[in-house]
């Protein structure tokens, strides 16, 4: 008896002690971090490029890092790594890459909860939601310095820059410059030119879209497109405006022309589109089976991944005035925690980043996106960069964040993408599909 | 006399070894099951964003709000019909394998294998593989068949249900199958012996002996199909995203997308606690209704 009794002690014991080691903290302490063996020497000029950071030689550090990423992105993690070890061998970054999309902001929620990771990594509009939380740290201007200045308007609130834009990607409408050669059409500007291009298209047999509407966020996406050229374009409040009650969707001919768009897409692409996956619809473009996408810079990846010849341009989705501008959006946003207790760490982090400028162009090569840091230029062939370069060289580049920080993705733009899905589809009325999208107003903000 | 003390000190000791084995299990079960469901209530009555300090009170609005929500409405029609589907397909289609594997046909442990492998994989893989099959795979049999076969079940919402039955029972009908099996195996041969002799026909013994013997298994797999099915989530995460449109959103995707991605915590802590009360009644009802009908041997 005296024997079982003890077994069922030990065993209460063993679940017990397992528990709590469950529920405790398992953040290693700074002092168990394996130490690189690479000499901070071997990194050259760095220190003197770094300011703000200490020297290479100090404590070892694990800094925690949640990265949201993009589809292109996964990866940059290792470089990253790589990098740091050279210069700063005692910092170790412990990664938890996640699907920007759909996991980024549960996890920042979760964390906002439990403590934030050191860094973060998110897009230019996460600023927007989470700084004014007072959770972001303030990032020291000798990093932002190296950046392009405008990297900086939309991740600084009140004066106070809280993100650091590492890249950029562009957004439009990508087009096979081959087919359209061949076929004689010209780049649209208005949205008869485009239409003359769709008639064309049909007359031959061509599918004139690329688009994969089983991605739900292809539809929201293209539809922020939209609203930039024909409502944001117009009326740079528009969404706060929305809040005041003083527009609607219902009542806005210009925001519903903007949802409108996605019928001519719908209308125009094959109709297994709520079936296709982006890679799919990446490839039906490389191999010449439609003519146009409604896509970013994400693409290119694909494109080139698919056939490193294809040869494709960018324009701005046409508006209603003639005017569309291309979308440029600041991409990965470097973030750090208010409250770390490894600033210097985290200094040393940011000086990798913004001062290696090989590491920089691995990354932008890699992503296939663009530089937001001064003097730093990705050297792979982007066959669209001439179309990137003509825009910018004409002021018609307009920063989709306006538009993002307004009206926020999770909970709003995400949302109506799904309504505007079951209207194309036939399952909600037009009139349905915007009412919808008011009364969502209350999720349109961040905060 | 000591006869008594003695099994009252045996009884107290056993209570204490009891008590010692159920505290480990009691201590998870409250923190990860008790707590978190007494946090969600209260939540449910805050319309807090998830993320802010503070959680303004509100009382019963977001139930108030739920009721009118159409969005939430379409969530649950979806989650019911993919329920009651699920709960017929996979119990007649596991028991029909059970009583064929049943019959000593031949190669009979390798049916079973093929059949349970499926369970294996995760919901999310078999999603993701289903999205493939009809949208790739099965179309490419069209060219060729040289057939026009619509395939593309996931991108209708007329046909989207159907996509989502088929990639579910594939999955779990080899599960249920050994569940059946195994009670199929339990029953008494001199049973059948003696309805046989009685004159009882296959079919007769099968309704008259056989199904009464399986009850309890019967339970186990409704209450299980029906409950796994009111919580689906992870199947369409990889395979239709809750679409097209909000075709295919259950009640736990509604949740989920209303709570994180839409930061409406407390409204969405109100979806669950809706949640957890069906699962409950839904499972009491079952398990009261079909224990009635169990016979004991």
């Amino acid at each position: 008896m005296k024997k079982k009794s003890l077994l069922s002690l030990l065993l209460a014991t063993c679940m017990t002690a397992g528990l709590l080691a469950g529920c405790g903290n398992s953040e290693a302490p700074a002092e168990e971090a394996p130490a690189a063996e690479t000499p901070a020497e071997e990194s050259g000029d760095a220190e003197a490029e770094a300011p703000a950071a200490e020297s290479s030689s100090g404590e070892a550090v694990t800094l925690t890092v949640l990265a949201g990423q993009s589809t292109t992105d996964a990866g940059i993690e290792d470089m990253i790594d790589e990098a740091l070890a050279a210069k700063y061998p005692e910092v170790t970054l412990e990664w938890e890459c996640v699907d920007w999309g759909n996991d980024f902001q549960p996890k920042m929620q979760q964390y906002m909860q439990s403590g934030l990771p050191d860094i973060m990594i998110g897009k230019a509009q996460d600023v927007a939601t989470y700084a004014p939380q007072g959770i972001l740290g303030e990032i020291d201007a000798s990093y932002l310095d190296k950046g392009l200045d405008a990297a900086r308007e939309n991740v600084t609130i009140d004066g106070k820059t809280y993100g650091l834009v590492y890249n950029a990607l562009y957004q439009g409408v990508y087009y096979n410059k081959t087919m359209f050669a061949e076929n004689g059409w010209e780049v649209p500007k208005t949205q008869e030119d485009l239409q003359a291009i769709i008639d064309d298209c049909n007359a031959k047999g061509i599918t004139p879209f690329a688009s994969h509407m089983v991605d739900t966020w292809s539809i929201g996406n293209v539809t922020m497109q939209f609203m930039m050229n024909d409502v944001f374009n117009n009326d740079p409040t528009w969404g706060d405006k929305f809040r005041a009650g003083e527009v609607s969707f219902s009542e806005d001919e210009a925001a519903q022309t903007a949802y409108t768009y996605n019928k001519l897409i719908f209308d125009n692409t094959y109709p297994e589109t709520f079936s296709t996956e982006q890679t799919d619809c990446d490839a039906k473009m490389v191999l010449g089976e439609a003519a146009m996408k409604v896509s970013g810079s994400w693409s290119i990846q694909n494109f080139l991944d698919i056939d490193e010849s294809f040869d494709f341009g960018i324009f701005p989705f046409p508006n209603q005035t003639g005017d569309s501008k291309l979308i440029f959006e600041p991409n990965i946003t470097i973030m750090t925690s208010a409250a770390t207790e490894h600033q210097d760490a985290v200094n040393k982090v940011l000086d990798v980043l913004t001062s290696d400028k090989e590491l920089a162009v691995e990354i932008l090569d890699y992503t296939k996106t663009a530089s937001m840091l001064k003097d730093v230029t990705p050297t792979f062939t982007n066959p669209s960069q001439a179309d990137i370069d003509a825009y910018a060289a004409d002021g018609m580049i307009v920063d989709v964040t306006l538009g993002n920080n307004q009206l926020v993705w999770g909970g709003f733009q995400e949302e109506n993408a799904k309504d505007i899905a079951a209207w194309l589809q036939g399952d909600e009325s037009f009139e349905d599909c915007l009412k919808a999208s008011d009364g969502r107003v209350d999720a349109s903000s961040a905060n | 006399m000591n006869e008594k003390k003695k099994i009252s000190y045996m009884e107290k000791k056993m209570s204490r070894q009891y008590f010692l084995m159920v505290l480990p299990g009691f201590i998870i079960f409250t923190i990860g099951l008790i707590v978190p469901l007494v946090l969600a209530v209260r939540y449910s009555f805050t319309s807090w964003d998830g993320m802010s300090a503070e959680k303004p009170f509100v009382a019963f609005q977001n139930y108030v709000d739920l009721i009118k929500d159409p969005e939430f409405r379409n969530a649950w029609w979806f989650t019911l019909r993919f329920t009651i589907w699920n709960t017929i397909i996979q119990n007649v289609v596991a028991l029909l394998f059970a009583v064929a594997l049943d019959s000593g046909i031949k190669a009979q442990k390798v049916y079973r294998t093929v059949l349970f492998v499926p369970c294996l994989i995760s919901a999310l893989v078999v999603g993701f593989v289903w999205l493939k099959m009809f949208s790739n795979v099965l179309p490419a049999l069209n060219d060729v068949l040289g057939t026009n076969i619509n395939f593309l079940l996931f991108g209708e919402k007329r046909t989207v249900l159907r996509g989502l039955l088929i990639a579910n029972n594939w999955q779990w009908i080899g599960y249920w199958m050994l569940i059946y099996l195994a009670g199929l195996q339990s029953v008494p041969g001199d049973l059948h012996e003696a309805a046989k002799v009685d004159g009882a026909g296959p079919v007769s013994r099968f309704i008259n002996v056989t199904l009464p013997m399986l009850a309890p298994a019967i339970t186990i797999c409704v209450v299980g199909i029906t409950t796994g099915s009111l919580k689906v989530y992870d199947l369409l995460v990889s395979s239709t995203k809750g679409g097209p449109g909000r075709a295919s959103t259950s009640v736990i995707y509604q949740t989920y997308t209303t709570a994180i991605n839409g930061r409406q915590y407390g409204y969405g802590c109100a979806m669950s606690v809706t949640l957890v009360l069906v699962l409950l009644m839904v499972a009491m009802v079952q398990v009261k209704g079909l224990k009635k009908k169990e016979v004991q041997v």
